[in-house]
C-alpha cells in the first residue's frame, strides 16, 4: 500500500480552515481520552464497590487508584484512634523492597499533613516540600505525590498515597479522578465493615449456642469452653477467666486459652490495682492498649491490646473474661468489645444454669453418700458388732487352739468396724468442716498418699476432732503430711497406716510402713521440724525401725487442761 | 447388783451383750426393747439402774429417749452404746445428758467396766469434751441457724450440769415441753437430728452445703 506525504505548500499560510481543524481534532482527542479516563473511573469504581471483605476492599481500591492515575507507588494508610496508621496497604513495591526499608510508614511528614489537613495534597517534587520529612533507607526515589483522604460516614477513615505518576506529575483531572474514587472507596469499606459485624455477629451467636449447648450437656469443663471460643472469635492471643477467690479480695485465674496461659492458670493474685479487679469492682468493661510485663503481679507476661468484661448472671458476679492480644497487634474494635460483653453476658446465663444443674448432682451425690453411710452404720457394722459379740463368747468357752483362732477373728472385725466407722465418717457431710482435723487429715492422706501404690489407711480413736483444735490441729496435719510424703518418696512401701488417736492425757500419732527402712540422711529435712513442734508442746517425737520390717514414727503431744472450770457434775 | 435395761433395735445386739453383761456375777439384764415407744413404760416397770441405749433407733432418736428415762427417774443413769465414732458419740452423750458413752468394739470395749463405774454414780465422761461440745454449739452459726438465744444458751449449760428436762423446767420456769423443743433445736443444730433419726432421714433434710 502508498503512503501519503502531506501536501505542504511552501510559504504559504496555514489556512482558518486547517487551524480549525486541527483544533477540533486535538478536542476530539481531548474528550476521547477523558471518556476514555471516565470509563476507566467507572471500571475502578466496579472494581471497589464488589468487594465485600475489608481487606480485599482495601487493596482493591489501592490497585484501582493506581490504574487509573498510571502511577507507579500506591497506598491506603488507615488511621488509628491515635491519629496515626494504624494500617498501610502499598502496590507497586516489591516485597524486597518493602523487607529492606523496615518497619512501614507511621503517618509523619507528608503523609501525616494529609491526616492533618484532611483534604488532597498534589506535588510534583514532594521532597521539595517543607511538610516532607524525607525516606527511610532503601526507600526508593518518589518525586510527583498526589494524596486524598477517604471519607467513610463524615470521618475520615484513612487516605489514598499516589506517587510516580508515569506522566512525570499528576493533574488537577487526576486529583479529580481519584477525589471521586475516595467517595466510592469510603462507601465500599463502610459496606464491608458493616458486612463484617453482620458475619461477625453471627459467628458469635453460632458460639454462643455452642457454650449454651456444651455447658448444658455437662460433659465439659465448663469455663474452657467459653475461653476456647472467645479466643477464636476476637482472634485473641490469651483469653482468661478470673474469678473471685474464696479469701477477701483475691482472684483465681479459673481458665486460660492460647500464649502464656500455662503462666497464668491457677494464678491467685490481689485484686486491687488489676484489670480484673476494676472491672469488677465498676461492673463495667475496662480497656487498655497494654500492660507491661509484671506491671501487677510479676509472673504475669506483658500484655497488648486487653479488654475485660464482667461476668454476671441473676444479679451476682461470676467473674470477669479477660481477652487479650500480643503486644504488636492490632487494638480490638469497638465491635470486638461490645459482642464479647454481650457473648460475656449470655455465656454467664448459661454458666450459671450449668452451676445450677453441678450443684443438683453434688446434692444428689451427698444424698446417696449419706445413704450408703446410714446403710452402713444401721446394719454392717450392727451385724458385725453382733457377730463379734457372739464369737467373743463362744471363744470363751472354746478349748485353747480354737478360741485363740477366734479371738484373731473377733480382732479382724474388729478392725473391719473401724475402718467402716471411718468410711461412714468421710461419706457424712461435715457439719463444721473448718473445725474438723479428721477431714483435713483425710484431705491430706489422699492427697500425699496419692503417689503410694496402695492408699495410706487412717484411723481414728478418742474425740479427735474436738478436742485437736486450733495450732495443735496444724501441728497434727505437719506430721502426718511429712511423714506420709516421706513414706512415699523414700521408703518403697507397699503399706502404710496412720493412726490418730486422742487419749485421756495426750494426743499420739502413729505412722506405720514396711518399707525398706529409715535412713537418717534421707529424711533429715523435715523431721527436725516435727520434733522442735512436739518438744513445744512437751511432747516428743521418735522415729525408729520396726521389728517386723519398716518404719514406726510416733509423734505424742500431751493434753493440756485448761484450768477454766465447766462447773457441775462432769 | 446392778440391774441393766438394754435398748438397741438389733436383736444380734441385744442377745450378745445381755450374753456378756449375764455372764458377770454383780450385773444382770431386767429388761430390753427395740424402739422408743416400748422403752418409757418397761423402764418405769423394771426400775434398772443402769440403762444402755442406742443412738438411732426406728421410730426416733436415743438422745430425746435418754433425756425422758432421767426426767422420769433422774435416779436412772444412761449409757449411749454407738456405733458412731467418739466425736459423735461424745456430742449425743452430751446432750442425751448421759452418764458415759460406749462405741461398738467388741476387744477394745469397756462396757462391763462402764456400766459398773456408772451403777457406781460415777460420770464418764469427760471435762475437756463436754467444755467442746458446749463452745461448739454456742458458736456454730450458719444463714439457716443462728448463733444460739440466751434462753437456747441457758439450757444448754443446764444440760452439760447433767441436769434433767424436769429439773431444768423447774429452773427456768419453763414447761417440759418447752425444754424439749429446746433440745431438739440443739439437736438441729449439730445436724444430730438427721444423724439419729433413721426413719425420716433424708426426706425433709437437705445437707447444709452443696
Amino acid at each position: 500500500m502508498a503512503s501519503f506525504e502531506p501536501i505542504v505548500f511552501p510559504d504559504a499560510a496555514r489556512s482558518d480552515l486547517e487551524v480549525t481543524i486541527g483544533q477540533l481534532v486535538e478536542q476530539a482527542q481531548l474528550v476521547l481520552s477523558t471518556q476514555g479516563r471516565l470509563r476507566s473511573l467507572i471500571y475502578a469504581n466496579r472494581l471497589v464497590v464488589e468487594g465485600l471483605e475489608l481487606a480485599e476492599v482495601l487493596r482493591s481500591i489501592v490497585q484501582a487508584a493506581v490504574d487509573l492515575v498510571d502511577a507507579r507507588y500506591g497506598a491506603l494508610g488507615v488511621i488509628g484512634t491515635d491519629g496515626r496508621l494504624e494500617q498501610f496497604i502499598h502496590v507497586g513495591m516489591s516485597g524486597a523492597v518493602a523487607e529492606s526499608i523496615g518497619h512501614l510508614p507511621l503517618g509523619d511528614g507528608l503523609l501525616g499533613a494529609v491526616i492533618d489537613e484532611a483534604h488532597a495534597i498534589r506535588l510534583d517534587h514532594l521532597n521539595q516540600d517543607p511538610r516532607s520529612v524525607g525516606f527511610p533507607d532503601h526507600h526508593p526515589a518518589m518525586e510527583g505525590f498526589l494524596g486524598v483522604p477517604i471519607r467513610v460516614r463524615g470521618e475520615v477513615f484513612g487516605n489514598l498515597y499516589l506517587t510516580e505518576p508515569t506522566s512525570g506529575s499528576f493533574s488537577a483531572e487526576d486529583e479529580e479522578l481519584v477525589g471521586v474514587l475516595a467517595v466510592t472507596a469510603g462507601i465500599a469499606i463502610e459496606n464491608a465493615r458493616l458486612f463484617d459485624i453482620a458475619r461477625r455477629r453471627e459467628r458469635w451467636s453460632a458460639a454462643l449456642a455452642d457454650v449454651s449447648s456444651a455447658l448444658l450437656s455437662g460433659d465439659s469443663d465448663t469455663l474452657s469452653v467459653v475461653v476456647d471460643h472467645v479466643a477464636s472469635l476476637v482472634d485473641a492471643d490469651l483469653v482468661c477467666i478470673v474469678v473471685a477467690a474464696d479469701a477477701e479480695g483475691l482472684l483465681d485465674v479459673a481458665a486460660a486459652r492460647g500464649v502464656d496461659s500455662e503462666l497464668m492458670l491457677g494464678q491467685r493474685y490481689a485484686a486491687e490495682g488489676s484489670l480484673v479487679g476494676r472491672a469488677l469492682a465498676s461492673g463495667e468493661p475496662v480497656l487498655v492498649t497494654r500492660q507491661e510485663p509484671g506491671e501487677v503481679v510479676e509472673w504475669q507476661p506483658g500484655l497488648g491490646p486487653t479488654f475485660v468484661v464482667p461476668l454476671e448472671a441473676f444479679g451476682h458476679s461470676i467473674g470477669a473474661l479477660s481477652v487479650s492480644r500480643s503486644v504488636d497487634r492490632a487494638p480490638f474494635s469497638i465491635t470486638d468489645l461490645a459482642m464479647a460483653s454481650e457473648f460475656a453476658a449470655q455465656a454467664s446465663v448459661a454458666l450459671e444454669l450449668a452451676r445450677g444443674r453441678l450443684d443438683r448432682e453434688a446434692l444428689e451425690l451427698l444424698d446417696d453418700r449419706s445413704r450408703i453411710a446410714r446403710d452402713l452404720h444401721d446394719h454392717v457394722i450392727q451385724r458385725l458388732f453382733g457377730a463379734g459379740l457372739s464369737l467373743q463368747s463362744a471363744a470363751g468357752r472354746a478349748p485353747g487352739a480354737v478360741g485363740d483362732a477366734i479371738r484373731e477373728q473377733v480382732d479382724a472385725i474388729d478392725d473391719a468396724i473401724s475402718e467402716i466407722r471411718t468410711v461412714i465418717f468421710a461419706l457424712s457431710p461435715p457439719s463444721r468442716p473448718d473445725a474438723s482435723v479428721r477431714h483435713r487429715l483425710l484431705d491430706v492422706v489422699s492427697e500425699v498418699g496419692a503417689a503410694m501404690a496402695a492408699p495410706p489407711r487412717l484411723s481414728f480413736s478418742g474425740p479427735v476432732d474436738l478436742l485437736i483444735r486450733g495450732t495443735i490441729a496444724d501441728d497434727v496435719i505437719a506430721v502426718v503430711r511429712e511423714s506420709v510424703s516421706n513414706v512415699a518418696r523414700h521408703a518403697r512401701a507397699t503399706r502404710c497406716e496412720i493412726q490418730v488417736s486422742v487419749g485421756d492425757h495426750e494426743i499420739r500419732v502413729q505412722i506405720d510402713d514396711d518399707g525398706i527402712g529409715y535412713s537418717p540422711d534421707s529424711r533429715a529435712s523435715g523431721t527436725a521440724n516435727l520434733a522442735a513442734r512436739a518438744a513445744d508442746l512437751g511432747g516428743d517425737y521418735l522415729i525408729a525401725a520396726r521389728v517386723e520390717g519398716g518404719t514406726r514414727v510416733l509423734w505424742r503431744a500431751p493434753l493440756i487442761e485448761s484450768s477454766t472450770a465447766m462447773g457441775g457434775h462432769v | 447388783m446392778i440391774r441393766v435395761f438394754l435398748v438397741d433395735d438389733h436383736e444380734i445386739v441385744r442377745r450378745g451383750i445381755a450374753e456378756l453383761i449375764d455372764a458377770e456375777n454383780d450385773l444382770e439384764v431386767v429388761g430390753e426393747s427395740a424402739t422408743v415407744a416400748r422403752t418409757l413404760g418397761r423402764v418405769r416397770a423394771t426400775t434398772p439402774d443402769v440403762v444402755v441405749l442406742d443412738v438411732r433407733l426406728p421410730d426416733g432418736n436415743g438422745i430425746d429417749l435418754c433425756r425422758e428415762v432421767r426426767s422420769a427417774d433422774p435416779q436412772v443413769r444412761c449409757i449411749i452404746l454407738t456405733a458412731y465414732d467418739d466425736d459423735e458419740a461424745s456430742r449425743a452423750a452430751v446432750l442425751a445428758g448421759a452418764s458415759g458413752y460406749v462405741l461398738k468394739d467388741i476387744r477394745g470395749q469397756k462396757l462391763i467396766e462402764s456400766i459398773r463405774r456408772v451403777g457406781a454414780g460415777e460420770s464418764l465422761m469427760r471435762r475437756d469434751v463436754t467444755r467442746q461440745v458446749v463452745a461448739d454449739l454456742a458458736t456454730v452459726s450458719t444463714p439457716s441457724m443462728p448463733e444460739l438465744s440466751l434462753r437456747e444458751r441457758q439450757v444448754l449449760d443446764l444440760i452439760a450440769e447433767g441436769l434433767t428436762n424436769r429439773q431444768i423446767g423447774e429452773r427456768l420456769k419453763l414447761a417440759e415441753k418447752t425444754v424439749k423443743n429446746y433440745v431438739s433445736g440443739l439437736l438441729a443444730k449439730l445436724g444430730m437430728e438427721r444423724r439419729t433419726q433413721a426413719a425420716v432421714f433424708g426426706a425433709s433434710v437437705k445437707p447444709p452445703r452443696a
